[in-house]
This record gives C-alpha cells, structure tokens and sequence, in this order.
C-alpha cells in the first residue's frame, strides 16, 4: 500500500530551484479571504507586487486543489504556487491509488506539513506564505465546508466565521466582524448572490487603504476570484454571473 | 539450466503454458471510443477490472488480482510522477507504455526465476476527439498494440478476442446511446463467458444492465468534462 505522495518524490530526480539571491524585491501575493455563507465562500484579487512594483494584475490565487478543497494563497506566490501544485498531484495520487479520497483532516494537515518544511524560506523572511484552506469532506452530503488560516510556521486555526490573509485583509476583516455583529443578514445567513456582492465590495474597500490589492472595477467587467465550497464539490462563479449579480444590488 | 539457449526458451514456454493455464476463467474488459469519451467496461466482484490512473487516463485488466493491482500501481506511480515534474499534458500513454510499463512487463516475464505477471490489460488515453483517442493492448510479456478501430478487448484468448472485437466493431453504430454500448459489451461478455460462437451471436432483444452475483463495472472518461479530472464511474441504467 503507498499512497503517500511525498514517499514516492525521493525516488525521481527533481530539479532543485537555485540558491542565488535575487536581485529584484520578492514577489508578494496579497489580498485572500474567506467567509461562511449558506455555503462557504471563498475570494481574491488578482494582484502580485514586487515591492511598489504591480507585478502582475492576472494572478489566479485561488488554487483548485482538488474537486472538495481550495487554497488561497498570500506570500511568495514561488512556494505557495508549489505548494498548491504539491498539493493536487498528492490528493489525486491518494484517491487513485486508495480508492478513497483524502480526509478534510488529512488535507489540511497536508498544507500545515508543506509550511512546517518551508522553514527555511520563512525564517529567512523570503518565501513565506500565509495560505487559507476550505473544503468539505468528499463523499459526504451532510457535510460543512470548513476553512482554516495558518501562520507560515504551519500552525492551523479553524475559522468559525472568517478569515483573510494578505496586506489587505486587515480592512476585510474589520468589515467582516463588523457585519458578524450588526449586520442585517450577517454573512452567515447570504445567499450565494449576497455573498458575491458582499466580497467584491470587501475587495473594493481594501483597495482604497492598501496599493497591493488589485480591488476589483465593475464597470470594466473586473471582478474578483470567488470560488463555492459546497458538499457537492466547488463551483467558480463567473464574471458573468458576477456582473448579473452586482446589476441586481445596484436596482 | 539457463547457460543452455535451448533450456532457456523451454522454460520462456513453459511460462506461456502456466499463464495461460492460470488465465483460464478470466473474463473480458472492453473499451470503446465514442463520441462523449472512452467507455471501458468490466464485469468482476467490487473495484477489481476497470481503474483511473490519471486525468484522462483508465486501466483495465484481467488476471490474477495481485498483478493487476502491483500494473495498476506501477503505472498510477509513473502518471503522476510525469504530470508533477512536467504537466499533466506530458502523461500520455505511448511514453507510459513504452518507458514504464512494456519494460517492466518483459523483464518480469523473461526472469525465469521470479514469477511473471498473470495480467492482460488494455490502457486508455482521451483525445479531443474519438480519432485522437488511444486504445493500447498490453499483454503480459509486455508485447502491446495501439488499436485504431475504436474497440478493443481484452481476454484471456487471442481468437477470441479477435472474434469478439469483430462482432462488437459490426454492431455499433455512430448514433448508439451510451448505454446501448454498454449494454451489447455486457451481451458479448455473457456470450464470451458462455462460450457461445460469436459468428451465430445475435444482439438480444433486451440488453442486459446486470450480471447476476457479480458487479459490472463501467467508467466514462468524458470528452465533455472540462477537466482536469476527466474518468468518472458511470451508472448505465
């Protein structure tokens, strides 16, 4: 029996990533966050920044990892988009080779093992990455979407209601709690649609106070990354159901 | 023994001889190329005949358990070995087969002293369209064929096999149903285990969903899945 990706990596050659300090600032993935909704929602911009520098504004952040769990990822995009990738080819390889998938423990234990190996680049101050995990158990109907944040050591905290990651999170956050408390619905209790509206306009206050958040522009047909957990597995929500959905808002 | 040539293939003979001997009662595995994917069905007693092995890839196989499952490992390993180095799109199958699989199938089957793999196989690959799929036979000896008609079985005998493909290849049409070609691989498997002669085979009137006492096993690598996962269990009713 081997399911265990990471046993079978030793075997095969891999090609290591140089150990040259780079000339340029470090990438950085900014602004993730995710919230319970009747579902479970989860959202980024689209911005990487190389100190001052927008580095790239098309930047996927919201990893697929498999078809019941997601990684939305703020730090060094070099890692965290390693991770990810680790991440997919070993619960695939699980659930192929074990004819079961993944737990959702074993899953976000996995991510937890990936930062505790990235000691090094942490410790360093130059690879670090503060991912946020959601998913829902496969196979399971009555199951509820869990997320979790880390803290880049690998530390894992589930989040009852929330949680955001990147130079940008702090407003979403403020805003978040506040609507936990007094807002009318709470988060907790939007529709899919609601919740839609509620994250690209999250999105938009945060880009007013941090230049590291690509915010989104509606009238350009930019919106953000938003992606449903839900038992039956995860849905991407288009920028066409996007843009339906904030032109119902606006009447 | 081995230092003599003639001893040598005496005992590469008598293997052929146990293998085949060890083969008999092992039922058919089909695949089928179709419109919406590759069909790949199998008859057998829980998750034993038809497997996933990468995003658009499927395993079938008949034999002894073991060798199936150590095949099926063998090549889940080297899938997603190629797709974490490269991409996904890197897996195929002609370099699965030929690098990974072929090789390791011949050499288990010419070490005299070690026993062979009692395993038939067919490998399954998902193009963009029924033309650009690939249907590769895989015998125990590591001998294969890439089969470009759109139908291929697997049994535990050749002539069989080769009547058994005719007769399928004739009865499908373009405009068949899903569950229509699944159901005329389960009528030939009934023929097949049956031992009927399949040149006076009919379609039946009304074919079958079920085999009494055993699981059928059907999977779909569907064409029309965006991916990346693209092998589903299909449920023919």
């Amino acid at each position: 029996m081997n399911g265990d990706f990471l046993a079978l990596l030793p075997k095969t050659v891999i090609p290591q990533a140089g150990s040259n300090a780079p000339s340029v600032p470090p990438l950085h993935a900014t602004t993730v966050f995710a919230f319970h909704c009747a579902d479970g929602v989860i959202a980024g911009d689209h911005r990487a920044t190389a100190g001052n520098i927008v580095f790239s504004d098309k930047t996927e952040k919201i990893l697929e990892l498999d078809s019941h769990s997601l990684m939305a990822i703020a730090g060094s995009p070099a890692t965290a988009f390693e991770m990810g990738r680790m991440l997919q080819t070993s619960f695939e390889y699980y659930r192929r080779s074990q004819f079961q998938p993944m737990s959702l423990p074993a899953k976000i234990r996995a991510l937890s093992q990936l930062l505790r190996n990235n000691l090094a680049g942490t410790i360093q101050g130059f690879g670090v990455v503060a991912p946020i995990f959601a998913g829902v158990e496969a196979n399971d109907p009555s199951a509820k979407p869990q997320i979790y944040f880390y803290d880049p050591l690998g530390a894992q905290f589930e989040a009852t209601n929330y949680a955001g990651s990147g130079s940008g999170s702090g407003s979403i956050k403020s805003v978040l709690s506040f609507l936990e408390r007094w807002g009318q619905p709470k988060p907790a209790e939007m529709s899919v649609s609601q919740a839609t509206v509620l994250a690209n306009r999250l999105l938009m206050t945060a880009a007013e106070f941090d230049t590291a958040t690509g915010g989104v522009h509606p009238e350009k047909k930019l919106f953000a990354t938003i992606k449903l957990v839900a038992p039956a597995g995860i849905r991407s929500i288009s920028v066409a159901e996007q843009e339906q959905f904030w032109k119902e808002s606006m009447q | 023994m081995t230092e003599e040539p003639y001893r040598w293939l005496e005992a590469i003979g008598n293997r052929r001889e146990y293998i085949s001997e060890q083969m008999k009662g092992a039922t058919p595995v089909f695949a089928v190329s179709r419109p919406e994917g590759i069909l790949m069905l199998g008859v057998g007693i829980g998750h034993s005949k038809v497997f996933e092995v990468y995003d658009r890839h499927g395993f079938a196989a008949l034999g002894h358990p073991v060798d199936i499952e150590k095949l099926r490992q063998a090549a889940i390993e080297a899938a997603h070995v190629e797709g974490f180095n490269r991409s996904s799109k890197d897996v195929t199958l002609r370099r699965l087969i030929s690098f990974a699989l072929s090789t390791t199938l011949k050499s288990s089957f010419e070490q005299i002293f070690s026993p062979p793999f009692i395993v038939e196989a067919i490998f399954t690959e998902l193009g963009e369209t029924p033309a650009q799929d690939s249907l590769v036979r895989l015998h125990y000896d590591g001998h294969h064929h890439y089969e470009t008609s759109g139908v291929l079985i697997a049994a535990a005998d050749r002539k069989v096999e080769a009547e058994a493909s005719a007769w399928l290849r004739d009865k499908l049409k373009p405009e068949d149903s899903l569950a229509r070609v699944a159901g005329l691989c389960l009528a030939l498997w009934q023929a097949m285990v049956d031992g009927r002669t399949l040149g006076e085979f009919r379609v039946p009137d009304s074919l079958p969903t079920t085999v009494s006492g055993k699981t059928v096993e059907t999977a779909l690598i569907d064409r029309r899945l965006p991916g990346p996962v693209q092998y589903r269990p299909l449920e023919i009713k």
